[in-house]
């Protein structure tokens, strides 16, 4: 059909097409290479011209928040309430992080909470040496583990805090810290130092911080060293002391000192599937004076300063199964005791004991479920207008969420 | 201190220390190593769960980990080694 004539001119048509799109193709890439080369250029002077700089700030904190309801029986007398937003335990807290190199951190937390703006800490640290860091300002001090390590609400593994742990004695003041962790061998060891400006004893015997314009040259000394026995950190045990004088020089109250002492204890362990969590801590505070005013007739009033509070928690969680619902689930109970000084103007025992189911959304956002019941009895002395023996009974439902940003 | 040792709670912690010590010592040391010798998500496993769940390695940059490094070496009280292995397994 065809002759070689027809074939070979065939061929050579082929042949010349085939460069031709060769050529084509050839050009496209070369433009398509010449873009990205100048796309990278400009990407690279564009990395060349940005300087990371030494200092960093970034925003990050917590919220909580929920729903309380409260059942109280006095002498068989029974009143409730309930709350949105859960009064007392609602907090919107903001943590500032601003960190100069690898040397300095500066971090400031305001919270609006109890429906006052505050300030959780405000403080400057150095990294001094491995080891040693050195912090000033406006902080939590080194009493117990609670309320610098686990009182934020995604942290904590129910609704409330343990009744006194977390706000006795007073524990953020102006201080000056020094702290760090290190090892011996395969156990690790942490301590955690500070001078603070101090409490002052009010006159009917309660104690508050002496702020930043203490009427007195008196200082608070406090501290705490952390041992963690074993190399996979799973134990550790704490124990904490605070001491300083308490009154003004000239005052009725000159000679009046605390002593308090504190034990911690953090002990996770896997139990397949389960993981398993113990905290506890319990402390004591004494004030060697016992004569006070009161309040009410400013008459005089006598009673031992002592003080004690604790608590011991144990939350179990299925971390290790499949079912992604189950694993996120968790058990929590803890027993709470709490006595203020008997025959004071607020004197009580109170036990508690609370019980909770957690569902962890995700490693830093929780709903809690939690059951509380506290039994308070009052031991304030007859000769203050109070009945020694009478028990209040307050059963409280949570339903809380907490995040951390 | 007087009350201590006449203390229900006091009573109860004691146990649990001494319950958890035991324990501990049959679970704890049957891996002792020291913090040379564990990676970067060993000593993040083991730590972070110390107070709360292990975070994310996605959940923050890198330069937001290296400062939260800091903040929570002051926190834990993490030796030195522990937060720099850490946070360079946070930043992957």
């Amino acid at each position: 059909m065809f002759s070689k004539k027809h074939t070979y001119a065939f061929l050579l048509a082929g042949i010349a097409f085939l460069i031709l799109q060769g050529s084509v193709i050839a050009q496209q890439t070369t433009v398509v290479d010449s873009a990205l080369l100048q796309r990278v250029d400009a990407l690279e002077q564009h990395a060349a011209d940005r300087k990371p700089g030494e200092d960093y700030f970034m925003v990050a904190g917590l919220t909580t928040f929920g729903f309380a309801s409260h059942t109280a029986t006095t002498n068989g007398v029974k009143t409730k309430s309930n709350s949105i937003v859960d009064g007392d335990n609602y907090e919107f807290s903001p943590m500032l992080l601003w960190r100069h190199g690898q040397k300095f951190l500066m971090e400031f937390e305001p919270s609006f909470a109890g429906g006052q703006l505050g300030v959780n800490w405000a403080d400057i640290s150095y990294f001094a040496t491995p080891g040693v860091i050195i912090r000033a300002g406006y902080l939590v001090l080194p009493f117990g583990s609670y309320s610098k390590r686990l009182a934020a609400g995604w942290i904590n593994k129910l609704a409330t805090d343990p009744e006194g742990v977390a706000d006795q004695p007073p524990l953020t003041d102006y201080a000056v810290e020094v702290e760090g962790g290190f090892q011996t061998g395969t156990m690790k060891w942490n301590y955690d130092v500070a001078i603070a400006n101090g409490m002052q004893l009010n006159p009917d015997g309660t104690i508050q911080n002496a702020g930043l314009a203490p009427t007195n040259n008196n200082k608070n000394y406090c501290g705490r060293i952390g041992w963690l026995p074993f190399s996979n950190s799973s134990l550790e045990l704490g124990l904490s002391g605070m001491t300083g004088k308490l009154g003004d020089p000239g005052s009725s109250f000159q000679s009046a000192k605390s002593a308090m002492w504190a034990v911690d204890l953090n002990f996770i362990q896997k139990l397949s599937p389960f993981q398993l969590n113990i905290k506890g801590q319990y402390e004591v505070i004494d004030i060697n004076q016992t004569d006070y005013i009161n309040p009410i007739d400013s008459s005089n009033y006598s009673f031992s300063n002592h003080s004690t509070a604790g608590y011991i928690m144990a939350a179990l969680r299925p971390s290790f199964v499949q079912n992604k619902v189950l694993k996120n689930l968790e058990l929590a109970a803890r027993y709470g005791n709490y006595q203020t000084p008997t025959n004071s103007l607020w004197g009580m025992k109170d036990n508690s004991f609370a019980i909770g189911l957690n569902y962890w959304i995700s490693w830093r956002t929780v709903l809690h479920l939690t059951y509380e019941s506290i039994r308070s009895e009052s031991t304030i002395s007859t000769n203050l207008g109070g009945t020694p023996g009478t028990t209040t009974t307050t059963n409280s439902v949570y339903l809380q969420f907490s995040i951390q940003l | 201190m007087k009350c201590f040792l006449n203390n229900k709670m006091s009573i109860i912690v004691i146990m649990t220390i001494t319950i958890a010590s035991v324990s501990a010592l049959f679970v704890g040391c049957t891996a002792s190593q020291k913090i040379t010798t564990k990676s970067g998500a060993q000593l993040w496993a083991e730590n972070c769960q110390r107070c709360h769940n292990t975070p994310s390695p996605s959940t923050f940059s890198h330069d937001q980990w290296v400062t939260i490094g800091m903040h929570m070496q002051s926190r834990a009280l993490l030796t030195d080694a522990e937060r720099e292995k850490i946070v360079a397994f946070l930043k992957q």
